[in-house]
């Protein structure tokens, strides 16, 4: 069993502190996306479990045992890295065998391994090319590979697939989950592009200023966001700021919001998030909130449908439709929003 | 116009080829006193021949180039490493302290030289001339090295150490080899500064070691015979050829 | 993305000892040699600038400020000042014009291979020894030498134009010396400038001089400053150029500073005129630091 955790970690570098008491368990098995902006700190808490940098307090446990004061060389972990970091002068077959090499493997038994990672990878004819011969996609496979063939306790990723294009690194999203759910090697994945975290990940966890401000399974953290940043840096948000009162949100025009969610007492000031594409300019049923507002802009993007706009006391906020018969509304018409009390999440600021 | 900046740029080869020309071509003019019109001999290569002084001399300057490109090579590789893999306090107070020995004209660092190591006993001669020409070449090998060090990414290093390398397999299977080119550019380098330093090689050699550039000088001072030429001759193609074949591992042009 | 920001990206080396004792063994061999053969050098000679005179035998050392009055003291220092830094300005001066034409004419009227052989041929005779080619214009520039011949071919009655043992010849000599240089750093400067920004001056109705003047000459300027002050200082410290092309013209601050050394054996004297020059070199250094940091493209 390879569960691994982090407790109490704290890093700063220089005066400016990087991390803040960090406390994560991932567990065997799980394919965990750490998602925030630059200066989040998830890089360097990737590179605390790693190895790379020694945290000023706290403990990382791998498995059983504690590697806090264990060298990057003796944790077993196997990485990928942003620019691929597969050796140029070394062919690809032995760059794939470098980790075995290190390990005492050689000879037959390491060519069968290699052989067989490259044949995981689809690349079983590519051993004997340099590395600045292959693709992108080709250069990032056997980088997988590489860090697989040693069967690592736990695979940790910096952002392997930004610097793929587009189609490509969906192509590499959906062989990372095979090869991830066929070895069931626990995965911790760290990524600043949203989408990314939504498709791959068993759970995700969010951070902003060196911090996990939230951490749970995807459609956990979309459908009950906590705080107004996780709200918004895992999709989209409207947000609607009011006075407590009777179990909804009074807004400053007199609105007032409903939701199934507890809140503060009544008077205390509360912010709800609700997701633009859970709101709907027809009434519905069950859809007991009303807001007007005014259309600014109309985005059309093929499939989906985004507009802007504005409520009467200049609040802004987005809609997201599905194009499903073609009819657009205009900008400048008036309409009136609707959404059902389940949909209006308090969110902390 | 574009013809004009052609001609303009052939007129400036000529002028910075035209006398190494003239010189290599009286090394092969039979008169002792340049006398023209120009009559073949190769009697300078001749009595060249049997010159032990400027062969002594040329022999130093071999030998002294040889030493400089091993010993500035090897602490000024050691130095690119510390300033260009780890970041400490005053790293870059130290890249600035390599530029005195570049930038400092020669006569100012000779001349300081010569009392220091008079002062101290250290003396002139031989170990004066390396301890001087190793400093004059560690800041081009430190900055060819570190040049070289840019292209070897750091995430190689830490990639070998996450398969189980030690920081110093990870230097010896991965940095040194990608550095190589590098490194060997830079001894190139180191050999040429040596073998073509005249200024500080003036101030510290000893009536017993000279290299062949201050030999030169003195016959050019004293008087001399176009033996001067020949062995001027042998010494420009050279330090030509170090440079060119520095050129084919490193981009030129280097700040002199 | 975030470590982009982090100053720690190296990792914790062997966990034996601290970093910071493998970084000083890196360091030390480097630095420790160049502190005894240059910082602690220059050292002593600031020391000995203010010696009464060489200390050799037992004679007690005391220490004057007169040699720093050697210009009001002995005034034919100054005129000797003088005519270094006129030395200096007219070589700067004709490597620049020289320069920036031949980097102009690189950049605009040659490409590819072609370009990069004539880059090559240009600055290899900067990598030859610097003596032999001061050297060799004493064959070319003396009298019945190669100019002279030439010209007795072209105009046989006329008189002779050997001009060696000059001002005019110490300054060819040097201009020999640093036009590749120069050539260098304007190229630097010029080659990065976009066609495009040529093309649209010339869209607005800019005439030639006008995208010479007001584009090409300010936008190489780091490129000109650099290869001037790198052209200047050495220059001005300059003393086997002058000793070999200018004969018994040849006396600049560089010739005195060794006859101190080799012929007076006024120690002192010597080190404090070379303490000047250095003063100078370093004010030098100081007011264009900023463009020479830009200019070259740094130093490591």
């Amino acid at each position: 069993m390879t569960t691994v955790s982090v407790q109490n970690v704290a890093k700063s570098f220089g005066t400016i502190p990087v991390l803040h008491d960090i406390d994560a368990v991932f567990p065997q098995g799980t394919f965990t996306s750490l998602l925030g902006p630059s200066g989040s700190g998830k890089t360097t808490l990737l590179r605390i479990i790693a190895g790379f940098v020694a945290p000023d307090q706290g403990e990382v446990t791998i498995g059983e045992k504690d590697v806090t004061g264990i060298p990057v060389w003796g944790r077993n972990i196997g990485m990928m890295f942003q620019s691929y970091a597969l050796f140029p002068h070394m062919t690809v077959a032995r760059n794939v065998a470098f980790g075995l090499e290190r390990r005492g493997i050689k000879g037959a038994e390491a060519q069968k391994a290699v052989a067989e990672a490259l044949d995981m990878v689809h690349l079983s004819d590519f051993g004997d090319r340099m590395p600045k011969n292959l693709s992108g996609g080709q250069q990032q496979r056997v980088a997988l590979a590489r860090a697989m063939v040693i069967k690592p306790s736990v695979l940790l990723l910096d952002e392997p697939l930004s610097a793929l294009d587009r189609r490509l690194r969906q192509e590499m999203q959906v062989e990372l989950l095979r090869i991830q759910r066929q070895t069931g090697l626990t995965t911790i994945f760290v990524t600043h592009d949203q989408e990314e975290a939504l498709t791959l990940s068993d759970r995700i966890a969010i951070l902003d200023k060196g911090r996990i401000v939230q951490s749970g399974a995807p459609e956990d953290i979309y459908e009950n966001p906590q705080t107004r940043f996780a709200a918004e840096f895992l999709g989209d948000s409207n947000f609607l700021t009011g006075v407590v009162e009777a179990g909804g949100v009074r807004l400053p025009d007199g609105t007032l919001i409903q939701t199934t969610a507890t809140l503060h007492a009544n008077g205390q000031k509360a912010t709800l998030a609700i997701r633009p594409e859970k709101m709907s300019p027809t009434p519905l049923e069950g859809a007991t909130n009303h807001v007007a507002a005014k259309i600014l802009t109309v985005i059309y993007a093929g499939p989906a449908l985004s507009y802007l706009l504005q409520t009467p006391d200049g609040t802004r906020l987005k809609l997201f439709q599905a194009n499903r018969d073609g009819t657009l509304m205009r900008e400048g018409d008036s309409i009136t929003l609707h959404w059902s009390p389940a949909h209006s999440i308090p969110v902390q600021n | 116009m574009t013809r004009l900046g052609q001609i303009f740029l052939g007129l400036i080869l000529i002028f910075l080829y035209t006398p190494i020309v003239v010189l290599m071509a009286m090394g092969f003019n039979e008169s002792e006193l340049y006398e023209l019109p120009f009559k073949f001999s190769t009697r300078w290569y001749s009595a060249l021949s049997t010159n032990t002084e400027l062969l002594t001399s040329g022999f130093n300057s071999i030998v002294l180039a040889v030493i400089t490109a091993v010993v500035a090579t090897s602490i000024g590789t050691l130095a690119a490493l510390a300033l260009s893999r780890r970041t400490f306090r005053g790293r870059n107070l130290l890249q600035l302290l390599l530029l005195p020995p570049i930038a400092i004209p020669w006569l100012i660092t000779g001349t300081a030289m010569l009392i220091f190591f008079f002062w101290t006993g250290i003396g002139r001669g031989m170990h004066a001339l390396i301890i001087g020409h190793v400093a004059l070449a560690v800041p081009y090998v430190v900055l060819v090295v570190g040049t070289g060090m840019k292209s070897v990414r750091a995430d190689l290093e830490e990639a070998a150490m996450s398969l189980g390398s030690t920081p110093i397999h990870a230097f010896f299977a991965i940095t040194l080899p990608l550095l190589f080119p590098s490194i060997l550019g830079a001894a190139l380098f180191a050999f040429a500064v040596s073998l073509d330093q005249f200024v500080i090689s003036y101030f510290l050699s000893s009536p017993g070691y000279t290299t062949l550039p201050v030999q030169i000088y003195s016959a050019i001072r004293k008087g001399f015979t176009p033996e001067i030429n020949a062995i001027s001759t042998l010494l420009l193609l050279g330090s030509m050829t170090a440079i060119l074949i520095f050129a084919r591992f490193a981009k030129p042009g280097a700040p002199k | 993305m975030p470590n982009k920001a982090t100053p720690q990206r190296a990792s914790k080396g062997a966990r034996i000892l601290p970093q910071w004792v493998s970084t000083t063994a890196l360091l030390l061999p480097a630095y420790g040699w160049l502190t005894i053969a240059v910082f602690l050098p220059l050292l002593t000679m600031f020391l000995f600038s203010f010696m009464n005179k060489t200390p050799m035998g037992k004679a007690p050392i005391e220490f004057t400020l007169r040699h720093y009055r050697a210009f009001i003291d002995q005034p034919y220092l100054i005129k000797i000042a003088t005519n270094t830094l006129l030395m200096g300005l007219w070589t700067t001066l004709a490597c620049a014009i020289l320069g920036f034409l031949a980097a102009l004419a690189l950049v605009r009227c040659t490409h590819g291979a072609r370009r990069e052989t004539l880059l090559i041929l240009i600055l290899l005779p900067f990598w030859t020894n610097g003596l032999v080619r001061v050297f060799s214009w004493t064959m070319v520039l003396r009298e019945n030498g190669f100019l002279d011949n030439i010209w007795h071919w072209i105009a046989p009655a006329a008189g002779s134009i050997a001009i060696l043992y000059s001002r005019e010849a110490i300054v060819i000599g040097l201009v020999h010396g640093y036009l590749p240089y120069m050539i260098l750093t304007c190229y630097i400067a010029l080659v990065t400038i976009d066609d495009a920004i040529i093309e649209a001056a010339q869209s607005l109705g800019a005439r030639w001089w006008v995208i010479l003047t007001k584009i090409l000459i300010p936008l190489a300027a780091p490129g000109l400053i650099s290869g001037a002050v790198l052209t200047f200082v050495p220059v001005i410290g300059s003393f086997m150029e002058p000793r070999i092309l200018g004969g018994k013209v040849g006396v600049t601050m560089g010739t005195v500073i060794e006859d101190q050394f080799t012929q007076a054996f006024n120690w002192p004297l010597g080190a404090s005129l070379s303490f000047t020059l250095l003063a100078v070199t370093m004010a030098i250094f100081a007011t264009f630091s900023g463009v020479l940091r830009r200019g070259t493209g740094g130093t490591a």
